[in-house]
């Protein structure tokens, strides 16, 4: 054992660690990577830190907090040690994402046609009618072949005896792809002979699927369809992504002042006049699209988008509505949404979710309120959260309020163990920090999943959250045939 | 291409030029109090409030700073983040602009911007002051390194034109103003506009205004030694092959418009094509005679507004595209003059922040 993972400790009593089985005894699939690191010293860590740090800054990968003054750009904490999935544990997350995808997409065409599932009682309707995703008036429209959720990215997360589980599904514009890309990149420039010690799949076609999945959800096939990205602006913490996909497919990147809508039909304001536009993949959220629709305020918008978008005109990557389906309180019922649309058994399973707005449920919430983890149904980012082993009396006084007032708004979950996995600290020592797994599914005529995803990491010791905005970082996923 | 990343080109070029041309400005102020140190001395503040002039910026520079000194001058127009002109500005909004389009740029270009921003955020002011000539000729290196670097990864469609139309302005404009506050320099109010005597000193400012635009050797191989006044402004206005001369610069700025909208010589589609030909028609028509005839400085003056004219134009040509069924932009709105971060990025800056998955 290297000399880094000599002093390690796995803690593998209390946690499921990805890289060692028990103390002492790697899994097989982290062999190759030990022995290559133990070849390393401290001074060969900073050389290759320093590689990786040039690469992300000359890319440009930072992202800015602004204060008052002036932006601060920081580096995108990243961990040097690469996550590795075997590839039979792969095919069954594979399996049971596009099961999931594919079952949740039904779910949205249903609710935005028939609501066959509300009339056979499997949801109760008052859960998706009083969701503040669902939008009433796109009932009855239909976008190119049946396709609601052409961009996903759920957070899987393995749990004290290594099951894979879903903890969320990202359905609206969920970001992170860019890193995956840019991770692969970054360990490649630093570690050229361990890669060739791994057969790992290929992620760097990831822009080319994307494209031809936008490709194919156009509305018209006469001609080459004009796609193109709309950001919410510089400001944006994940403008980098946006601008990295535009670059990597070859298309424009547009914000909302450069599009503009005549006679319904959505144009690109050009030096050479207008130039329409067909699909549209957007990273702004479904409020700000139209200010003539949604919010009035909304600088980032198209005034007419969305009748352009209703009449056919153009396709929105991913469709406006989506939310509806990744509302946490929705995610409960995603098991019985797969039996009921394709008659199967989940392949992945979902962590055991209690509904406030259940009275019974309700009372278990607020008397294990130290021992849970509490939601809002509709925040991200890791906001919102009431994380119960953590928190202190008052805040959770302040939740239990919250959430009588509001029940159909929470929900809570056991506080799972998330898996550990060894990361540089200071580049000198190893500790097992936090980790969970984004895949990017894309949705055109198939499912495509590149392998692999975004593996995040609480790198804050001890921290269950993995989100970047409450200092998470990533590590490069290897899935490897062996 | 879309207006916007046009109009981002646009600025990003421009910036980067202002930033050259204020660093020249500097480094040769500062060589040229050295030459002249045994009449005058380096804290001269006539000679540092020149610089003030060349930019226009007497008014807020006077609200930041008490006396025209090496130190005060220095730090308005390299670092003070309150001059929109100064070089640390110019950079960042440079940067800012490229960054919006970053896509479209090569990263090769990206990568330079973004190093001398950083740059730019490591030095401090008094390693300026302890070594200004390396300081300043890291900023005109790194300008031509860009420049070479567009030039080489970047393809030369219409971006890489609108990229060469904001330089050349932007030089022109630079040019105009140096020569202008030599002028100011060179006579006192009492004299006439057209005569310029040449004394010891005064050869030595002209020699700094030639070395400010890397212009002294290639005037010496065209006039050999004789530096006289009529001969310099001969050279930096009406020379056509010195790349840093207005008659150049403004060919380099016209044939850039040219080849986006496919005008020619006698036939322009576009307003900004015909004030951009008018004015290089007349340059080529023109003879030191008749500048002096209209007296130097309005000449200048004259220059100046119409290259903001036809600056306004290739905003209203290409940036504010509109349709007649859509409602036209209100002009004031929709000119910043600023690209990206100067204008108006700020007022979606809150709703950018929105919530990411």
């Amino acid at each position: 054992m290297s000399r880094f993972f000599e002093r390690y400790e796995p803690e593998t009593r209390q946690f499921f660690d990805e890289v060692i089985a028990t103390e002492g005894s790697p899994r097989p699939h982290y062999d190759k990577m030990l022995q290559r690191f133990a070849q390393f010293s401290i001074d060969d860590i900073k050389a290759r830190r320093e590689i990786v740090n040039i690469f992300f800054r000359n890319q440009g990968i930072t992202f800015t907090v602004y204060g008052e003054d002036e932006g601060v750009e920081r580096l995108f904490p990243f961990d040097l040690i690469p996550r590795v999935v075997p590839a039979h544990e792969w095919e069954t997350i594979e399996k049971g994402l596009i099961q999931r995808i594919t079952a949740l997409n039904e779910f949205l065409n249903d609710i935005y046609h028939g609501q066959k599932i509300l009339k056979d009682k499997i949801i109760p309707a008052e859960l998706i009618l009083g969701s503040q995703h669902f939008r009433r008036e796109f009932v009855g429209i239909n976008p190119p072949l049946g396709i609601y959720i052409h961009v996903t990215g759920s957070d899987i997360i393995r749990d004290r005896h290594g099951n894979y589980l879903v903890l969320e599904d990202n359905l609206r514009t969920p970001s992170g792809v860019s890193y995956m890309l840019q991770n692969r990149q970054a360990m490649k420039r630093a570690f050229p002979v361990l890669f060739d010690k791994y057969k790992i799949r290929p992620i760097e076609n990831y822009p080319q699927e994307l494209l031809r999945t936008l490709q194919e959800i156009s509305p018209i096939s006469r001609r080459e369809p004009n796609v193109v990205v709309l950001t919410p602006g510089i400001y944006n913490s994940a403008y980098f992504e946006h601008s990295f996909l535009a670059r990597q497919m070859g298309i424009e990147l547009t914000e909302g002042k450069d599009l503009v809508v005549n006679n319904n039909k959505v144009y690109t304001r050009t030096t050479r006049g207008l130039e329409q536009v067909d699909v549209i993949y957007r990273r702004v959220d479904d409020a700000y699209l139209d200010p003539l629709v949604f919010r009035p305020d909304s600088k980032l918008g198209v005034a007419g988008l969305v009748n352009a978008y209703r009449k056919g005109n153009v396709t929105l990557a991913n469709a406006i509505g989506c939310g509806v389906a990744d509302d946490k309180v929705i995610y409960s019922f995603v098991p019985k949404i797969i039996k009921y649309y394709l008659g199967e058994d989940p392949i992945l399973e979902n962590v055991p979710t209690w509904l406030a707005s259940n009275p019974d449920d309700l009372k278990y919430i607020l008397a294990n309120l130290d021992s849970l983890v509490v939601k809002a149904a509709n925040e991200s980012g890791g906001y919102g959260m009431l994380i119960g082993p953590e928190s202190t009396i008052e805040e959770q006084e302040k939740f239990a309020e919250m959430i009588v007032a509001n029940p159909r708004n929470y929900i809570a979950q056991p506080t799972i163990s998330l898996s550990r996995h060894p990361s540089f600290f200071n580049d000198t020592e190893l500790w097992g920090c936090h980790i969970d797994l984004r895949p990017y599914v894309l949705y055109g005529k198939n499912v495509t999943i590149v392998p692999g995803g975004l593996t995040r990491v609480a790198l804050k010791r001890g921290s269950l959250v993995v989100n970047s905005s409450q200092g998470g970082g990533s590590k490069d996923t290897w899935v490897v045939d062996e | 291409m879309l207006s916007r990343v046009a109009e981002s080109l646009f600025w990003m070029s421009r910036y980067f030029e202002r930033a050259e041309n204020t660093a020249r400005f500097l480094d040769v102020n500062f060589n040229l109090l050295l030459d002249l140190n045994k009449i005058t001395h380096v804290e001269n503040p006539n000679y540092w409030i020149a610089l003030i002039l060349v930019t226009s910026d007497k008014e807020r520079f006077n609200s930041l700073y008490e006396s025209y000194s090496a130190r005060t001058v220095t730090d308005y127009l390299v670092f003070n983040k309150n001059n929109p002109n100064s070089i640390i500005s110019c950079i960042s909004l440079a940067r800012e602009n490229a960054r919006s389009i970053i896509e479209s740029i090569s990263s090769e270009m990206w990568e330079q911007v973004n190093n001398l921003y950083h740059y730019l955020q490591s030095v401090t002011p008094q390693s300026v002051q302890n070594d200004p000539y390396s300081f300043y000729k890291e900023i005109k290196n790194a300008s031509h390194l860009f420049q070479g670097i567009t030039d080489n990864t970047f393809s030369h469609n219409e971006g890489w034109d609108f990229i060469q139309i904001a330089k050349y302005l932007e030089r022109t404009d630079n040019i105009a103003r140096l020569i202008d506050v030599k002028y100011h320099m060179l006579l006192s109010e009492a004299e006439s506009q057209t005569e310029i005597v040449a004394g010891s000193e005064d050869i030595i400012q002209w020699m700094a205004v030639l070395k400010s635009c890397s212009a002294l050797e290639a005037f010496r191989k065209v006039y050999l030694s004789k530096i006289d006044p009529d001969n310099i402004l001969r050279f930096l206005i009406l020379d056509r092959t010195f790349p840093r001369s207005i008659n150049f610069s403004v060919c380099a700025a016209e044939d850039a418009l040219w080849r986006i909208s496919g005008s020619s010589r006698h036939r322009y589609v576009n307003n900004a094509d015909r004030l951009i030909g008018k004015l290089e028609a007349e340059l080529s028509y023109t003879a030191i005679e008749d500048i002096y005839a209209k007296g130097l400085h309005h000449y200048l003056e004259d220059l100046e507004q119409r290259l903001v004219k036809v600056g306004e134009q290739v905003h209203l040509t290409y940036f504010a595209y509109h349709t007649p069924e859509i409602e036209p932009l209100d002009i004031e709105e929709a000119l910043p003059f600023t690209g990206v971060a100067g204008g108006r990025a700020y007022w979606s800056q809150a709703q950018q922040h929105q919530q990411q998955q």
